[in-house]
């Protein structure tokens, strides 16, 4: 995820952040209001295993690519045969497309419907298979974003209504190698440009839903150079997935400290194709440890009621970048003082805790399919003269097959909390004293989600999606109404996904 | 020391604490109890990827080669797949060749879409077996839509070492062979025991009102063939038995057929059935020589560990070893008593709700008796798993 902003530059590394003295209270208005436009984990562009239910249909024909269609995993099918010639080397290809329409039909800077959308593009070969290598994968995947982005244009949140929401743009996201070691393959380790979303932090729960705070979290988002290494950027790097017991995983890695080689404006224009490969400045590292149950082996006795699933994550991450001050200058001014230079003070260093549980809490004995789960991750940083938000959370519970006969559907409610820092709050007080004038102090954003996840066809969901934001931006100034706070906001949508 | 109504007493501590941990240790794992079979289980490896050459998915059948021949080695792990590489089920016409000396996989069979005198076009399932002689015989259940809407009654194939089909058996006995098939392999003579799982099947859009579920069929079989071998001929049936019948049967919207799917032989003659449809283990008792049939045979076990029993193989010690449907554990029972001692998660992706629902089906117990192969479907993979070193 990431923090961009078209009038202000995130605190890191090279960063000038604004003399708030120097600039007029609109445009700092403004730039409040884009600041953490953020970004996170799209779908992942994977057919589903087993086809699902499906109407009745006078489909059966052989013969052509529609043969099947609504049972297919792929709209286009085999691709007119590029698949199955792919497939002979070991490579596979997976292009989908995520298109949304989202608009606030209450509060928020000015209402309105965005179109915005993903393609992605995904292509892995399989070592075993194209050279006899055992469990090697490489795997390079690419992104095609267009259409507007809500959360600027209307919102101002901070945690963004939608985690395709990006600059227009078609870029390289990961290359990679994974190569599997050890007995069972209890060990692998990727090597290359990596988009942490796609491992670190992960929820399973939280991926069913639209806004960006459910993919890549809040706190990196925010406080991480260039939002971290996560959709739609990414870093070169190396991580080890080490398995020592069949319950117990340990992740950790080793990544360039920003995703830009350049912290200074937008990370996605600094890097607009995706292929500067910065390898220079801090480090981030980052290690979790995740335990599951059940795990390969489990036993299970006909005397015992056995456990409901579950996966718990705990971890940490610490970035060498140097991190600018929320609040002081380099002299120890605030950074809203006239006499102040107006260029933060900066720290060496800063690292974050998070854990995340995602667990079942009831499954129907008839019908194994209708689930409910409950997932839950928090996720926090005491170094709050550095970090924009100190604390985010993410809740939710998710049913699985919430209506008769409708197998592969998914209902979801879901919240998410971002708490802006003691520093940066203590920030917007100075800009009220040293302008004389009222200016809203940034507290704590909220918003809550309600989506549900029809399987058309196992190639196409519809997802139509309602948020409600409280406090957007923390409680920042509504440019377009001087003297308000952005109000609440009602966000409603659909997003499509459709596997090609 | 430990002091009971203000008595002092000096009581041995150590054995006061074994008692109170044996009192405390879980039943099954006392030593009056027998250990299972699957407790010594605890190593599982991924050993091939089984997505096939044209890019077939979803793992079905899995056959240990019992000997040397054309293409295949002794011990080589041949696997069919089910679906096609758009996930159609039913339209999968792939046999992989697993040869776990060398690692390497190789495309066994690939048979064309339609072969003559195979109705409905070629679907291959769990229903496969190899003999001695070198010849394979596989099942196919066929679609063109991905459902039952457009069963085909399918076909028994015969495929020489080479992975060519030779052959095909058809009959009004023959529609939809669905379970793995139980051998008896003598060499130059051979019983199969196949079960029928397509008799009259509708779409899985015709639902029982009561159920919810796609309607059950109770009209499915379990036949018996018995074949003689001529020096370097194909198969000959000289006999078709159906030794169970009455079966339930149904089509599922995401398992495309619900239906007696595991067939194992035990050392008495007894035929065990997997009867996925009634969540049940019936018995057929002297299978290989009765005449008549048995109708739903006797019920062993029902229920408990038991999700949709698929797949099964016999264990050294005589269990049977399950797959389940619903999640991803295998059931060992023991057939004598009707006893479920325990399970173990073989499939636990958490993708699934239970963890490894749908993933599991074919399973077959290894020539060395240490452990047994399975597939992942939600991974299309061949799994081995074994006891500890």
């Amino acid at each position: 995820m990431n923090t961009r902003s078209l009038f202000f530059n995130r605190p890191g590394r090279g960063s000038r952040p604004a003399n708030l003295s120097h600039v007029p209270l609109a445009v700092l208005v403004v730039g409040l209001l884009s600041i953490a436009a953020a970004l996170a984990t799209p779908p992942t562009p994977v057919a589903p295993e087993e086809p699902p239910s499906t109407q009745p249909e006078s489909s059966g024909e052989t013969g052509g690519f529609l043969a099947g269609i609504s049972r297919s995993g792929y709209l286009l099918g085999d691709m007119w045969g590029l698949r199955p010639l792919l497939s002979k080397g070991g490579v596979s290809l997976n292009i989908s497309e995520t298109s949304e329409v989202l608009g606030n039909i209450t509060g928020g800077v000015r209402r309105g419907f965005d179109y915005d959308g993903l393609t992605q593009m995904n292509l892995q070969v399989d070592t075993q298979r194209a050279f006899n290598v055992h469990g090697g994968t490489f795997n390079i995947s690419g992104l095609q974003i267009h259409g507007r982005d809500l959360s600027t244009d209307n919102l101002g949140t901070l945690q963004t209504a939608s985690g395709i929401e990006a600059d227009r743009s078609t870029r390289l996201w990961e290359l990679w190698y994974q190569q599997k070691f050890l007995d069972e393959d209890r060990l692998d380790v990727k090597i290359g440009q990596q988009s942490l979303d796609q491992e670190f932090m992960d929820s399973q729960g939280a991926a069913l839903f639209v806004n960006t705070m459910f993919g890549w979290p809040m706190v990196p988002s925010a406080d991480l150079p260039g939002g971290g290494p996560a959709y739609p950027l990414s870093a070169l790097g190396v991580r080890a997935r080490l398995r020592p017991t069949d319950s117990l995983t340990f992740l950790a890695g080793v990544f360039n400290g920003s995703p830009v080689a350049n912290n200074t404006g937008d990370p996605q224009q600094q890097n607009p194709s995706g292929t500067s490969f910065p390898l220079s400045g801090g480090v981030l590292v980052i290690a979790e440890m995740q335990y599951a149950y059940p795990a390969l082996g489990t036993m299970v006795y006909a005397d015992e009621s056995p456990a409901l699933s579950g996966v718990y994550r705990l971890g940490a991450w610490y970035d060498s970048e140097s991190f600018a001050d929320q609040r002081f200058d380099d002299t120890g001014l605030p950074l809203a003082d006239p006499a102040g230079t107006g260029i933060a003070a900066t720290h060496g260093g800063d690292y974050g805790i998070y854990g995340v549980a995602d667990q079942m809490i009831w499954h129907s004995e008839d019908d194994p399919d209708h689930a409910l789960s409950v997932f839950a991750r928090v996720m926090g940083t005491p170094q709050d003269d550095r970090n924009l938000i100190d604390f985010s959370l993410n809740l939710g519970f998710t049913l699985h097959d919430p209506i008769p006969q409708r197998d592969d559907d998914t209902l979801g409610i879901g919240m998410g909390v971002a708490k802006v820092s003691g520093q940066a709050s203590d920030a917007d007080r100075d800009v009220g004293f040293f302008t004389g004038s009222l200016f809203p102090v940034r507290g704590t954003e909220t918003f809550v989600e309600v989506t549900y996840q029809y399987q058309f066809t196992p190639w196409c969901q519809l997802q139509p999606d309602f948020q409600y934001v409280f406090n957007p931006g923390g409680g920042i100034l509504n440019p377009a109404s001087p003297g308000n706070r952005v109000k609440n906001e009602a966000v409603i949508g659909m997003r499509v996904n459709i596997f090609f | 020391m430990i002091r009971v109504r203000g008595i002092v007493r000096k009581v041995p501590v150590f054995p006061v604490i074994l008692i109170i941990a044996a009192a405390m240790f879980p039943r099954h794992l006392q030593a009056d109890e027998p250990r299972s079979y699957l407790e010594r289980i605890h190593r599982h490896a991924a050993r091939t990827s089984t997505i096939a050459e044209n890019g077939d998915t979803n793992p079905y059948a899995i056959v240990i080669a019992p000997v040397s021949v054309g293409r295949v080695q002794a011990g080589d792990i041949l696997v069919d797949n089910f679906n096609n590489l758009s996930n159609l089920q039913g339209t999968g016409t792939t046999i992989i060749d697993f040869n776990p000396s060398t690692k390497k996989t190789t495309l066994f069979a690939k048979l064309p879409q339609h072969l003559p005198q195979c109705p409905g076009g070629v679907g291959l399932t769990a229903a496969m077996t190899m003999l001695k002689s070198g010849w394979v015989i596989v099942g196919s259940t066929p679609s063109t839509d991905g459902t039952t809407r457009t069963l085909g009654p399918g076909a028994l194939i015969v495929l020489d070492a080479t992975g060519q089909p030779v052959e095909t058996w058809t009959g009004p006995d023959i529609n939809g062979p669905w379970g793995n098939i139980a051998t008896i392999d003598n060499g130059s003579t051979a019983t199969l025991f196949v079960s029928m799982a397509g008799f009259d099947v509708p779409g899985p859009e015709v639902r029982d009102p009561k159920t919810g579920f796609s309607v059950t069929v109770r009209k499915a079989t379990v036949l018996r063939l018995e074949l003689s071998i001529p020096e370097g001929k194909p198969p000959i049936i000289n006999s078709r038995t159906i030794v169970a019948s009455g079966l339930s049967q149904r089509a599922d919207k995401d398992a495309f057929l619900v239906g007696p799917t595991g067939l194992a032989l035990g050392a008495d003659g007894t035929l065990y059935v997997s009867d996925g449809a009634a969540n049940q283990i019936i018995a057929i008792p002297d299978a290989a020589t009765r005449a008549t049939g048995a109708g739903t045979g006797r019920v062993v076990t029902k229920g408990g560990l038991l999700q949709r029993p698929l797949a099964m193989d016999i264990a050294p010690n005589g269990h049977l070893l399950i797959c389940n449907a619903t999640n991803g554990q295998v059931v060992e029972l023991d057939p004598a008593t009707g006893r479920q001692l325990c399970a173990q998660w073989i499939d636990a992706d958490q993708a699934q709700s239970p963890p490894g629902n749908g993933d599991l089906f074919g399973i077959a117990v290894t020539p060395d008796g240490r452990g047994f192969y399975y597939v992942e479907d939600d991974m299309n993979t061949l799994m081995e798993a074994e006891a500890s070193r």
